[in-house]
């Protein structure tokens, strides 16, 4: 081992840093690699982590949990659940998302519960010295008490005990007395830490819902039986029912898991591209030292030996570049965990990060990666290396630079990989099958990486005579050169088609996606005003619009058409969705659905008539469901039993969506209350407003319509045009995550080209200079080393161009529809494309001046001397 | 002095080397037989292209003959395996060559300890040997030089003591002087032949010049890859 070390040390080592600046170009595009795929993991992590511990800190170590989908669990049902032999205890909840007056923006948790029936379930602990018992009996002896959170009692800037703390929710406010603060375990780690606990009774009180609770949850005997559960669901009034306590914590981690496997692999690109950094120089390095290899080999070095040098190699620049890494990830982690927790809250779930935690196993990942990919990269140039025959020790010259690899082999297999992914978008199911679009993109960079010899060859071939014409002698030279140089060109030119492809693919894929939802926005989110209760989303729609309110806006009716609607959150199994019953009459007169299957024109009217459902598309390929197909829910007592007329685009993330007629659904159910209204403003003819007239008249009813939510208090007002660019905000506030990583890639890719046109030039500085003795300039040199960086940088953009056109469909057709449940239009951005293809060329043309300084450095009677 | 059973210490039958070009095929050797005892100096003179380099590749065990026999210090070098030709190349042979063949990377010092360590010594007990080598050759001033910093001499001699790191039992050397000015030349042939005379080593010396004759104990002249009987230089 020491020995091998030495000889490493010796021949590998002394050799990278005798050209430090090639290894540090490759170090640098290792790190940043590594650095983007740790940086992003660790920031979904922490998300994911502070989602999970919040769910199981609220669902403590309830088997079950008793709840009425879209309402709430009357109280009295605890009494006879408590009778039931097999149940140990059952622990009313009722929670709900408050603020204080002065931070009305930062909404907290806070639990009401009963302290000694949820005694078993979950853990809580005060930071005073005192006894349990204490603790439940202060808390249920005094009303409008509570106890918080050490993150919010430093938040909310007061102190454990006596201060006062005034709460808001919707229309009500109330003050409560802290009676001190929670130990941060169990019950206080939920959303994050910034949690309140109080006495059902004074929640009931406060949030005016006495009688009922959100949910009861239930601790089984350890002996009961599946029969027992059966028994407690019969016994359940009609309406309620039997849930797993972990279902939403379930819905909410899969999405996330999803978004973080989406970001992986996208920031994986970046050390994959690192990849090729690692093979071209190594692969250079046992090129340019093959009579060397051959010396060590004449003096009794095995071939393990060398194939475990240049290994090492790999190694070598897989661990460094992961230490180079660290304080990279320390900046970009900074900077991520904000954005990403907040693309979290406002695409799936409420996330609430406040730190970073530093998991061992995914900083070991992340290392393994690295370290793999490098050594991966390593492996065909050490296997190269291996064949040089020790006789070559006695050749006067370096060995042959004339690449050995068959080209056209290569090009068959690129063309092959290519063809087995170009039907893949078209092909129904391949977006069900896990990985698959994973595999078939980079199926799709091996190939056209493959193809990139052979391209090179073919413009080797047919360019020169065309570019003498264009560039003279220069250019001539240059091209003839890429027929040439074979793969040791190619690497570099990989690289770059890698990039190029991801940098097409996501420009197409943004456009499409901002496209298609600006469409939708705009015709499906239609409205002037949006009235609903505050934090309605947060608090899962449970509160209503008042009743009050309704009236009023009925007064209105002369001025404004409403729009109402009733949400409630539901679940399929693990799947989490939205029921939304809207007036469709008055929706069809005002905006569009846009339906990827079944016609608009004779949808609209059964659907306005209650004849069945639509589901967004998101939820038809979550849960399988087709047109034709009959819808099954049950909404409080309600049972719905609807054929799907319909499958729609919807771009709302937090989960599925299906609509049904409010009129039908209020004649079920009996419930008429609605979770908000949009309002449409009308003129004095009582036909809608253009928008671009009347503007004082406008302005008016939108004022009385403040006036009359404040007279509500808890309304939420929202004006139609800064709803809809809000939503496109953040959608680019979404991207802009991929926008960083796709630099970064295109970046790397760079520095490939400046390292490989560096070594090549050093490479043939004897053949450079031997050109300066038959009477080429200076100028005419430097000028043919510029025309190899055009050509490949052409060569590079060409090929991935066409490998982004086609990744493009399989991120539209196959990647996102596996990954999210939605597609949308397929759209080219022709001018950013176009736009942005000069500024590529000229970053590598950029990295071609530090090769055409270095050909010179060197007096060149020096070089043609001796060799 | 002969080998342990009293047979020359290389003895070569028919021995033939072919190389493919692709379509064509090109004969490096061919039918050549001879036989060297221990101790000889043995010069093998040739043009370029007689053969010279493909015998001393076939000799120091970078390649292996296509027909014939080939036995070196009682070694089949037609039938050795990999493992057995590296071996060889370990304890049998050292070799001289015409461009050096220096590593770049590596100072005087470590490229004579180079073979040792190559096979399985501690650099520790390497190292001493290896800088009375050194001293020997009037090397100590340049012991951690590296080559681009030696003369042509000097990196030449560097080479002759990474040759006998190992005490191989031959000393195999191609156009030793090739690179060299007179000088040099002169020098190198008399630490050669100090080698063959004083150390007992075997020495085999491929060249085109007349400068290490007067040591010789015998030659082998060749042309077109076979022996002639004399040598047209």
């Amino acid at each position: 081992m020491i020995l091998f070390l030495r000889l490493w040390i010796w021949f590998s080592f002394r050799q990278l840093y005798a050209h430090r600046w090639r290894a540090l170009a490759v170090l640098l595009g290792i790190g940043l690699g590594a650095a983007v795929f740790t940086s992003v993991r660790l920031s979904i992590d922490a998300s994911l982590h502070s989602f999970t511990q919040s769910m199981e800190a609220v669902a403590g170590k309830a088997d079950l949990t008793v709840v009425q989908p879209g309402g709430r669990v009357p109280e009295k049902l605890i009494t006879e659940l408590l009778r039931i032999p097999s149940i140990k205890t059952a622990s009313p909840i009722l929670a709900t998302y408050v603020h204080t007056k002065s931070d009305a923006e930062k909404p907290f948790l806070l639990i009401g519960l009963d302290p000694i029936l949820d005694r078993s379930l979950r853990s809580w602990q005060v930071t005073e010295s005192k006894t349990p018992v204490d603790t439940w009996i202060d808390l249920m002896a005094e009303p409008g008490t509570l106890f918080l959170s050490q993150k919010l009692i430093k938040r909310l800037d007061l102190t454990d005990s006596s201060s006062i703390v005034e709460l808001e929710y919707f229309d009500r406010s109330s003050s409560f007395k802290i009676l001190g603060g929670l130990s941060t375990q169990g019950l206080a780690l939920a959303d994050a830490g910034y949690v309140a606990i109080t006495d059902i009774s004074t929640m009931q009180e406060f949030t005016e819902l006495g009688g009922v609770v959100d949910r009861i949850d239930l601790l089984l005997k350890a002996n009961a039986t599946a029969k027992d559960i059966e028994h407690i669901r019969a016994i359940l009034p009609a309406g309620l029912i039997l849930a797993q306590p972990s279902e939403a914590k379930e819905s909410g981690r899969m999405m996330i898991e999803a978004y973080r496997l989406n970001l992986s692999v996208l920031s994986f690109v970046s050390l994959f591209v690192g990849m090729f950094l690692v093979y071209s120089l190594v692969s250079l390095n046992a090129t340019s030292r093959r009579h060397e290899l051959a010396i060590l080999r004449s003096l009794g070095a095995s071939s393990q030996v060398l194939f475990l040098l240049f290994i090492a190699e790999g190694a070598f620049f897989g661990i460094v570049g992961w230490l180079v890494a660290i304080p990279i990830s320390s900046f970009m982690v900074q900077k991520l965990l904000t954005s990403v927790s907040a693309t979290i809250t406002h695409l799936f779930v409420r996330v609430n990060v406040d730190g970073l935690k530093l998991d061992p196993w995914e900083m070991l990942l992340s290392f393994a990666v690295t370290v793999f990919i490098s050594v991966l990269a390593a492996y065909q140039p050490a296997r190269e290396a291996v064949k040089v025959p020790p006789k070559e020790a006695f050749l006067m010259q370096e060995g042959s630079l004339t690449d050995k690899k068959p080209v056209s082999f290569l090009a068959l297999v690129g063309f092959l990989l290519i063809a087995i992914v170009l039907p893949l978008p078209k092909m129904p199911g391949a977006s069900n099958v896990p990985f698959i679009g994973y595999i078939a993109t980079f199926f799709l960079f091996a190939g056209f990486s493959l193809l990139s010899p052979w391209f090179l060859s073919i413009m080797g071939t047919y360019l020169p005579n065309v570019l003498k014409h264009v560039g003279g002698q220069p250019a001539y030279l240059g091209s003839r050169y890429m027929r040439d140089a074979g793969s040791r060109i190619a690497i570099s030119v990989g690289a770059l088609i890698t990039a190029m492809a991801l940098f097409v693919a996501l420009v197409i894929m943004v456009h499409s996606f901002r496209n298609t939802v600006e469409t939708w926005v705009n015709q499906s989110i239609s409205g002037d005003v949006f009235l609903q209760t505050e934090m309605a989303n947060t608090n899962q729609y449970r509160d209503p619009l008042p009743k009050s309110l309704i009236e009023q806006l009925k007064s209105m009716r002369d001025r404004i058409e409403l729009l109402p609607y009733r949400r409630i959150f539901l679940n399929k199994g693990d799947v989490r969705y939205l029921f939304e019953a809207i007036d469709f009459g008055t929706f069809s007169k005002h905006g569009k659905l846009l339906f990827l299957e079944g016609d608009s024109q004779e949808i609209m009217p059964r659907l306005v008539r209650g004849e069945g459902v639509i589901v967004s598309e998101v939820m038809a390929n979550q849960l399988g469901l087709r047109i034709g197909e009959n819808f099954q829910a049950k909404i409080g007592n309600t049972n719905l039993d609807l054929p799907i007329l319909g499958i729609y685009r919807d771009y709302r993330t937090q989960g599925g969506v299906i609509h049904y007629s409010l009129k039908h659904y209020q004649q079920l159910s009996g419930d008429r209350t609605w979770t908000g209204t949009r309002v449409f403003l009308l003129n004095n003819n009582l036909s809608p407003l253009p928008l671009s007239s009347e503007e004082a008249h406008k302005d008016q009813i939108i004022a009385q319509l403040y006036r009359i939510a404040r007279q509500n208090r808890g309304v939420d007002v929202t004006i139609g045009s800064d709803l809809r660019r809000e939503i496109l905000r953040i959608f680019d506030e979404t991207f802009a995550i991929t926008t960083v990583l796709l630099l970064i890639a295109l970046f790397v890719a760079a520095l490939g080209i400046t390292t490989t046109l560096t070594v090549l030039v050093l490479e043939r500085t004897h053949e450079l200079n031997t050109l300066l003795a038959v009477g080429a300039s200076f100028k005419q040199i430097r000028a043919m080393i510029v025309w190899e960086a055009i050509l490949m940088v052409t060569a590079g953009e060409g090929l991935g161009a066409a490998c982004g056109f086609i990744l493009s469909n399989l991120l539209v057709y196959v990647i996102n529809r596996q990954s999210f449940g939605w597609t949308f239009l397929y759209s080219v951005d022709w001018y950013s494309l176009l736009a942005s293809l000069p500024l590529i060329l000229t970053t590598a043309l950029l990295a071609a001046i530090p090769a055409s300084r270095m050909a010179f450095h060197q007096s060149p009677a020096t070089l043609l001397r001796e060799r | 002095m002969t080998t342990n059973n009293g047979d020359p210490l290389v003895i070569a039958e028919g021995l033939t080397r072919i190389y493919s070009m692709g379509a064509t095929q090109v004969t490096g050797i061919k039918d050549i037989a001879f036989k060297i005892n221990d101790g000889e100096l043995v010069v093998l003179k040739g043009n370029s292209g007689s053969g010279k380099s493909t015998l001393l590749a076939l000799l120091a065990g970078l390649d292996q003959p296509s027909r014939g026999r080939l036995m070196v210090a009682d070694q089949d070098l037609q039938k050795a395996s990999q493992a057995d030709l590296i071996l060889y190349r370990r304890e049998v042979v050292g070799v001289i060559f015409q461009s050096f063949n220096l590593l770049p990377t590596l100072s005087v010092l470590e490229n004579v300890c180079l073979p040792a360590l190559l096979a399985g010594r501690k650099f520790s007990e390497v190292r001493a040997k290896a800088m009375d080598l050194i001293e020997w050759l009037n090397l100590k001033p340049r012991y951690n030089h590296r080559p681009a910093q030696l003369s042509g001499g000097e990196m030449q001699r560097t080479a002759i003591a990474r040759s006998l790191i190992n005490d191989p039992k031959i000393i195999l050397a191609d156009e030793p002087t090739g690179n060299l000015d007179s000088r040099n030349g002169q020098i190198v042939i008399e630490l050669l032949s100090e080698l063959n005379r004083n150390a007992s080593r075997t020495v085999i010396f491929a060249t085109h010049s007349t400068l290490a004759d007067p040591y010789a104990t015998s030659q082998i002249c060749l042309k077109d890859g076979t022996i002639t009987e004399t040598c047209e230089v």
